[in-house]
Formats: structure tokens, sequence, C-alpha cells
């Protein structure tokens, strides 16, 4: 289908209604309406239609006298309707002219007026045989209706179109106007904005916006749970254009109740939702491309349609147009307002997909209410052109209250889950506080049942080693019995006094021996006394020295003698040289003969002092003899004088060496005293120990008897540890049924937990918080078990270590597991532990570590 | 040549019926006021570029909605592609000033797993002879919630600019610093075609958006 590219603009210029219809020519969809002009199938059926009443007098006077009354008034105001419009031309003839606008503007040429007084006359009858049209030509007064209502019949027209002329509502109008909404303040402040242009509702306090008021006031009385919507105010307001406030008042009650309006403006705007729903899919049928642009641009339906639905285009297009529409809406409801969605959208398509959002909001804003300004019908053409299939829109419908009630549905289902999830998770927690109050006791049991067996192994330890004492104790005390009648037969002297004598001996032995050390201490001591006299003393040394002297003195009389004897040496020498002298001055020259008697005696003196010069000689070696004399004596007086000093040294060391001695000897004989002493108190030792070995004989006798009262003692001990083992069996077996009891009622709240939630529990989560009740109605049980078992046999003999209390707790697949978990009873608990695999190898198994 | 702008930012206006959100986003997209206007029936979009620093603009595209309560089945559709919100009440209608809280309720449950940056609106400040709420709670109640409190006047021109200009600054900030990133299939904030800016692919790729609201 081809759009005009000529602009609404331009056509509403040209101010040429016949153009607007007649540019489809070749159209099917509804054959009388569109495929002939619009005046000449009016005219023609019109007068189809004349002829059916007009033939029919008989009609007319069967009309009530009330119809009778409104015919007369309406043929009353057409004929000056008729002198008004011949008169003026004018389009503000009526004060609602906005509406009547298309009428007046139609009837602008002299030739059109006669078309119209014939429409007008058509729809006098029309009105006046309203049933029977209804009843027989129902399509045909579609057809007018798609048409147009005449401004002058729209209220009476739209009030039988609502069936609201009869109302009883309408009644309570004049009440209902005394009494005060809760949306009062809410109406009042839309009331200025609604229609604020129009002249009839302009201004404050203007009769309009006083009926508009009570109007909405009236209904929101009538109707609390829709009360006040935004935008019906609209829809009022043109039936106030039309009618008085009553009858507006009565048609908009039909309206919201026959016509889907209520449940459009319902809090809840399902209906709005739905109307969106059925336009989108619509939208995607019938324009796919524009339909994908809108969603690429994220151009939402509701953005535009919205307020198609809930003003019915009161607010979006020219009132003039959405009139038009309206009276179609009075006709067939809503789905005139899907169509003209449709057409408009289908009209714009080109221009909007190369729009981005900006562009269309601005195009939907200023461009598509003006479009049909000039040429409604061409509008409504269009909208009829549109397919709209009413099955089709009852399936959507039942679609989207399925999709709506589902997701009604999950929202309270999620809120019932919700809540239901809350719970159970309280009940959780309760219980696996619960659990774990119960598990802590059942640990602690477990726990004071493993002290018990470990106070219980000590126990038997104890006793062992209070056993093997008394064994060692009657051992000793065996012993000490028979060293007693040992000691009874023998009186055990003789090796005693033996071993004593001998000791005695011994000590005497080491007395003479130490006596003999201090005799031969003493005797050295003499003998070093002695050898201290003998030692060169003072007397001696001064006689040495005076040798020493004298020696010196002999030295210096040899010296001098010698001295004189070189002096007479010195005077010889002296003489024989004068004596020479003489003899050679006399004998010198003469001969030998005159010196003969001088060579005597010159001879004579020379032998004289050979003998001198020898006997000097002599003197001098006899002086150098005594020289070394002396020297021999002053050495040795040195030596002499050296021995001495060393005497004196020895002598001092062996004066100390005597006083020690003399220690030694004190101290020996201080030992020998004390020896002396030892040997009496070994003597009065023995004698006491003899008492004492008597005394203890007696002792291990006592001690004997005592054992012998401990051993009852604790056979009497382990009596009654048999009995207790006894009665804790008792207890256990009590505490087992206790836990039993509990773990029946968890299993039933878990169970009826299951069976509330049977459906739900799949899917919420709460398999976990199950799965922990069987965890610990596993675990309960076998606990118990372990418990019975450990009370249960002789508890002497079987030292259980603390970990045999587990041994079912580590073995999750145990039989008795699997038994309890199916709830068994306390008798076939019993035989069960009768049945058990082997306590007593498991007995064994506690016991391998004692052995 | 289309308008150049760094970003884009989707801004929802929200807040009771007749507190005047239509005329506030008319005075500041078209810079006039209509003494009446229709009630908005479900949603209607609006367009404007701001320029927050010289060189710097952002485009922002508003979304006003209706007011009364039970076109909020229409309007909850359209937090989650919005990053900005301007929540107004009428400083003349202590009423509409109690609602801000469940507004914000409204708004926090619908936007997940996003989050909105909010400007508390104190509209029609030029009536104040008829004031209802002081500045001072408004300013309370918007520091107790993380907003910043402006009050307004459509009829007057009063801070209509500062309101949108201040509201868009903040998240620029906030998408500059990485706290808020450009997401695909999230419309609340978009990347403009920028020839030589400063505006690196890093300055919204690090960090992660917080919650404001």
């Amino acid at each position: 289908m081809s759009i005009p590219s000529s602009s609404p603009e331009r056509e509403s210029a040209t101010g040429v209604q016949l153009e607007c219809p007649s540019s489809p020519p070749g159209l099917d969809a509804d054959p009388p309406s569109t495929g002939s002009p619009v005046l000449s199938p009016d005219s023609s059926s019109h007068d189809a239609v004349l002829s059916a009443p007009a033939a029919s007098p008989a009609d007319s006077e069967n009309l009530s006298p009330d119809e009778l009354e409104l015919l007369a008034k309406l043929e009353e105001q057409n004929r000056l309707l008729e002198a008004d419009s011949k008169s003026m031309r004018s389009m503000s003839g009526s004060r609602r002219n906005s509406g009547s606008s298309l009428v007046s503007s139609s009837s602008a040429s002299s030739n059109l007026s006669h078309l119209e007084e014939d429409t007008w006359i058509l729809w006098g009858r029309i009105v006046n045989e309203w049933e029977e049209w209804r009843r027989k030509k129902d399509k045909l007064l579609k057809e007018l209706i798609r048409k147009g209502i005449p401004h002058h019949f729209r209220a009476i027209v739209w009030q039988l179109l609502g069936n609201a002329t009869d109302m009883p509502v309408k009644n309570q109008y004049s009440e209902l106007l005394k009494m005060s909404s809760p949306c009062e303040k809410l109406i009042r402040r839309d009331i200025a904005r609604t229609y604020p242009e129009h002249e009839f509702f302009k201004g404050q306090d203007s009769l309009g916006q006083e009926v508009l008021f009570n109007v909405m006031k009236a209904y929101s009385l009538v109707d609390r749970e829709v009360g006040y919507c935004q935008g019906s105010a609209f829809i009022v307001g043109l039936l106030l254009m039309q009618m008085p406030e009553e009858e507006a008042f009565c048609v908009f009650v039909r309206l919201m109740q026959e016509y889907r309006l209520r449940e459009l403006f319902k809090p809840s705007m399902a209906e709005l939702g739905l109307c969106i729903y059925q336009f989108e899919y619509l939208l995607q049928e019938q324009l796919p491309e524009l339909n994908v642009h809108f969603r690429s641009q994220s151009f939402h339906t509701s953005m535009y349609a919205s307020s198609w639905f809930l003003t019915l285009f009161l607010t979006f297009l020219p009132l003039p147009v959405a009139t038009r529409i309206f009276d179609i809406f009075m006709y067939e409801g809503l789905e005139i307002i899907f169509r003209v969605g449709l057409a408009i959208l289908q009209y714009n398509q080109t221009d909007l997909i190369q729009l981005d959002m900006e562009g269309m909001s601005q195009h939907f804003q200023k461009v598509i209410p003006h479009q049909f300004d000039s040429c409604p019908d061409k509008l409504i053409l269009r909208a009829y052109q549109v397919k709209y299939n009413p099955k089709r829109m009852k399936k959507l419908e039942k679609e989207y209250t399925t999709i709506k009630n589902k997701e009604m549905e999950e929202q309270i289902e999620i809120k019932r889950l919700r809540t239901e999830n809350r719970l159970l998770k309280q009940r959780i927690e309760t219980l696996e506080k619960e659990s774990a109050a119960l598990a802590d006791r059942l640990i602690q049991g477990q726990v004071t049942r493993a002290q018990e067996a470990e106070e219980n192994y000590v126990i038997k330890r104890e006793l062992a080693v209070v056993r093997q004492q008394c064994n060692t104790a009657s051992e000793s005390l065996e012993k000490a019995q028979e060293t007693i009648r040992e000691l009874q037969q023998q009186t055990y002297t003789e090796q005693f006094v033996n071993n004593l004598q001998t000791q005695l001996e011994q000590s005497r032995l080491r007395e003479a021996e130490l006596l003999g050390a201090l005799k031969e201490m003493q005797d050295k001591v003499l003998d070093l006394e002695k050898r201290s006299s003998c030692l060169p003393d003072e007397n001696n040394l001064a006689a040495l020295q005076e040798e020493v002297k004298q020696m010196k003195l002999r030295e210096l009389e040899t010296l001098r003698s010698f001295r004189e004897m070189q002096d007479t040496v010195t005077d010889l020498n002296q003489r024989w040289q004068h004596h020479m002298s003489r003899s050679s001055s006399t004998g010198g020259g003469g001969g030998h003969w005159k010196e003969s008697p001088k060579k005597n005696a010159m001879n004579e003196l020379q032998d004289k002092l050979m003998t001198v010069r020898l006997r000097e000689a002599q003197a001098q070696a006899e002086l150098r003899e005594v020289k070394l004399k002396a020297l021999q004596l002053d050495s040795q007086n040195q030596i002499h004088s050296k021995l001495i000093g060393r005497h004196e040294q020895e002598r001092s060391a062996l004066q100390d060496r005597l006083q020690m001695v003399a220690n030694q000897n004190k101290a020996l004989q201080a030992q020998l005293n004390e020896m002396k002493r030892k040997q009496a108190e070994s003597d009065c030792k023995s004698k006491e120990e003899v008492m004492a070995v008597r005394l203890r004989e007696a002792d291990s006798m006592a001690v004997m008897a005592e054992l012998r009262q401990k051993i009852a003692e604790l056979e009497i001990q382990k009596e009654e540890g048999l009995i207790k083992g006894q009665l804790n069996h008792s207890d256990s077996r009590q505490y087992i049924s206790q836990l039993r009891d509990q773990i029946a009622e968890l299993k039933n709240e878990v169970r009826q937990l299951r069976g509330q939630k049977a459906a739900p529990s799949s899917r919420i989560g709460c398999g976990g918080g199950s799965t922990n009740y069987q965890d610990l109605h596993l675990a309960s049980p076998t606990s118990a078990e372990g418990d019975y078992l450990s009370s249960d046999e002789d508890l002497l003999n079987s030292p259980l270590p603390a970990t045999a209390l587990y041994p079912t707790l580590s073995d999750p697949c145990h039989p008795s597991t699997q038994l309890d978990s199916e709830g068994s009873t306390d008798s076939e608990a019993e035989e069960r532990v009768q049945t058990h695999p082997d306590p007593q190898q498991l007995y064994s198994n506690m016991c391998l570590p004692f052995v | 040549m289309e308008t150049i702008w760094l970003y884009q930012f989707r801004l929802i206006v929200i807040g009771d019926s007749t507190v005047g959100k239509s005329c506030l986003i008319r005075r500041f997209t078209e810079g006039r006021f209509a003494q009446v206007s229709d009630p908005t029936v479900g949603v209607d979009f609006f367009s404007r570029l701001v320029e927050i620093e010289p060189g710097k603009r952002i485009k922002l595209q508003i979304w006003d909605t209706a007011g009364q309560e039970r076109f909020r089945s229409i309007t909850r559709a359209y937090y989650r592609n919005s990053v900005g919100g301007l929540l107004l009440f009428d400083i003349t209608n202590r009423r509409s000033f109690q609602n801000v809280h469940n507004w914000l309720e409204e708004a926090r449950s619908h936007v997940q797993p996003h989050s909105i940056v909010f400007l508390l609106v104190g509209h029609k400040c030029d009536l104040e002879a008829q004031r209802q709420v002081t500045q001072h709670e408004a300013e309370k109640l918007a520091g107790a919630y993380g907003m910043r409190y402006v009050e307004t006047s459509a009829r007057d021109a009063i801070n209509v600019e500062k309101a949108f200009v201040d509201l868009t600054r903040e998240i620029f900030e906030l998408v500059r610093s990485g706290d808020i990133q450009i997401q695909d299939g999230w419309e609340g904030v978009k990347s403009g075609f920028v020839p030589n800016m400063v505006h690196s692919s890093e300055e919204v790729t690090k960090g992660s958006r917080q919650c404001f609201c």
C-alpha cells in the first residue's frame, strides 16, 4: 500500500474532503464504505434506509411517548441547527465547536448542506427507531457511525450506544455530589489540566471544570476500587462537551463497566499491559520492520501507546479527529484504538524508520497529531484496512493472562517459597541447634564414658600394681619369715660374732700398723735431730774466721819479709855494682895480673851475689807458696761458710718436717682413738641390729596382715564394680532408649517437614538439612550400642581403651546402623545386640594392648 | 552534521503527581513554562545537550513519568536503563515530600542490578508563601540518602539549569572515575562519537558500579 507523499498540512490546506476517501480506490475490506466515495454510499444507503422507516409509519406510532418527545426535541434541534448553519456557516456556532467543526466545515458549501440535511434526517430516524436499527440494520448503522455521527446527535447516540439512557445510578448522582471522596484533592489538581485550551473548561471555576469535577468525584465514589485515574478525565470531559453532567456520568459509568475502561484504569492497570501486549503483537505481525527499528532504538510501545489506550487518542490527536474515533469506539469498543494506532504507525513507517529515538519522540509529539487534522476519514479508512482478528486478540488475551497469571503465580510462589524457605531455615536452625545440643550431649556422654573407661583402666593398672606389690610384699614377707626362721634356728651368733671379731682384728691390725708408722716417724725425727746437731755451728765458724785472720797476718808477715829481702837484694845489687865499678877503674888497662886479685874478690862477690840471689828466689818461692796457702785457706773458708749456710737451711727444713710428723702423729693418735670408739660403737650396733631385725620381723607380720585386708577390700571393690557395671548397663539402656525417643521425634519432624514440602522440597535447597538429620539419627544409635557394649561383660577383665567406644562410629556400613535407621523397637535392638557380629572378638581386640 | 557529544546519559524524573515534573523538564528542554499541561499518562520523552565543561557536551535523554501511583506498572520499566534521576517534590505539598522515601524504594527495587544517581529537587520554590517543607529538613533527608538537594522553580526558571547540569556533572565524574561503567545492553550511559578527545577507554573500563541510591 502506498502512502501519499504529500504532507497532511498541504492536504488540509486544500480543505477538500472528498480527496481522502477517494484516494484508495481499489481496496477491498468493507465494500460499502471503502469502495465508494464517502457521500455517495451515504446517499445510496440513505435511500435504501429511508425507504424502510418511511414506509412504516406504524413504527413511529409504536414509539413510547418518551421517545416521541425525544424525537420532537431532536427535530427541533435539527431545525435550529439547520437554520444556524445556513445563516452563519461558521464553526463557532456551537459551544462545543471543536467537535462539530468537521460537520460544520463539511457543510460549508451550499450543495453539501442538502446532504447534511439528509444525514440529519437519517440520524433523526435512527435515533427514533433505535431498537429496530440495532436489531435489523446494525451493519448499516456501523457504517454510518464510521462516517461520523453528526455533532448534534452525538449526545443521544452515545447514550444509546452505551445503553446509558436509563440507568438507576443516575438517581444517585445528586446524592453522590454531596459526599466527599478521598480522591477529591487529586481530581481537583487535574481538573485544571484537562482540556485547558478548550473554551468550556477554560478558567478557574468555569462551568466545565465544575461539572467535570462533579462527575469525576461521583464516579470515584461509585467505584471505589478504581477511584480516580489520571487520563479518565479527558473521556469525561469529551462526554461533558456533548451532554449534561448526569448523562455524561451515566455514559462514563457504562464505558467503565462495558468497554474495558474500568480494567484499564484499575490501580493495577493490568488491562493496559494487555492492550500493549496485543498492540505489540499486531505491530510485529503487520509492521515487522518498524517493530525491529523500535526495538533497536529501545523505543518501547508503552512510550507512545499507553496514552492512546488510556485517553482514547483524546490527548494525542486534535479533538475533531479524536471525537470521530470516539464515535466508533462507542460502537465497536477498543478495537478501533488498535486499528487507528496501527494505521498511524503504518502511515508514518517510512519516516519513523529513518529517525532515532529523539527524532521519533519528536515525530510523535509534533508531527503525527496533526497529520489528519483535515481528513479524519483518511485515518479511519486506513484504520479499517488494518487487519484485526478478534479471535486472535482473544487468544492473545488468554496468552497474556496466562503469562501474567504465571508471573503472578510465580511471584506468589516465590513469595510463598521465600517465606516458607525462611520458616524452614528457622526450623532448620532450631533443629540444628537441637541436634547440636544432642550431639553435644552425645559427645559428652561418650567423653564421660571414655573418661570412665580411662579411670577404669587406671584403676585396673593400679590394681595390677597393687597386686604386684602384694606379691613382692608377700615374697619379701616369706623371705623375712625365712630369715626369722633362720634366725630363730641359729640365733645368728657364730657367723656374726666371727665377722665382728675379724673386724675387730682388722682394726687392731691397723692400729698396730699405725703405731709402727708412728715409731718410725719418731726415729726419723730423732735421726734428723742428730744430724742437725752434728752440723758445724757458730763456734766452728768463729774459729775458722780466726784462722783466716791468722793466715792473713802470716801472709802479711811473709810479705814484709819478702820486702825486706827485696831490699837486701837491691842493697846487694847496689854494692855489687859499686864493687864492680871500683874494680874496673883500678884494673882497667893494667893487665890481667893486676886484676886477678880483684878477680878473685869479684868472683867471690859474684858467688855471694849468686847465693843471695838464690836465697832471694827461694824466699820468693816460699812467699808464693805461702800466698797459695793463704788463697787455699781463703777458698776453704768460703766453702765452709757456704756449707754452714746449707746446713742451716737443712736444719730448718728438718725442723718443719719434725713438726709435721709430730702433727701426723697427733692425728694418728686421734684416729686411733676414733677407731677405738668406733669399735665400741659397732659392738653396740650389732646388738641393736639384732634388735631391729626382730622388730622388722614383727612389722612385716603386721604388713602381711594389712595386705591381706587390702586384698579382701579389693575383692569387695571388684564385687562392687561388677554390681555397678550392671547398674550402669541399665542406665545406659535408659539413655539409649531416651536418645532413641528423641531420634524418633526428630525423624517424625523431618518426615513432617518432608511431607509439608513434598512438592517444593525439590526446589528449595533443604535437602542438606534433612541429610543432617539422617546423619544424626544414624550416629546416635550406634553410639548407644557402643555404650551398651562398654557396659557389657566383665569390667575388671576388660580394660577398654577409649577408642574402643567408637568402633561402630567409625564403621558407617555397620549392619546395625542400617537396621536402626529403619526405626526398630527396643526389643529388636536387644536382639540385634545378641546377633551383633562378634562383641567377644571386638572385646578381645580391645584387650589386646594389655595382653 | 550531527551534534558531537561525549556521553549520553539517560535520566528519569519521578515524584508525586502534580509536583511539576513535566513543567520542569519542559522548562529545561524547551525553555518555556506552560501554565497548564496535560497530566502525563504513562511516559514522555525529552532530550537536550548540556555543556558541562567547555567543549564537553553531554546528551541527556530525559524520561518524564506519570506521578499517579497506578502508573508505576508502566513507569517502573524505565528505571533499569536510567543512570540518573531527579526526584521531585513540591515544597508547598508536604505529602509529596513524605513520599520521597517511597519513590526511592520503588526505584531501588526496580533498578537492579544497576543503580541510579539521584538528585532531590524541591520544586515550586517561587511559592515561598505556601511553603510546607523547609530547606533544612529537605537537605537533611537528602543527606540521609546520599543525595544532593536543590530547590527549583520552573515558573521563574530558578535553578532549573543548575539541577540538571549538577546531576550531569556528578554522573560524569562517576563515569570518569570508573565507578559507573558503560555496559552492553544497558542504556544508562552511552559513549558518543568524539574525535580527538581526551576520553580513553580506560576511563570507562576500570572500577565497578556502586550503589548510590
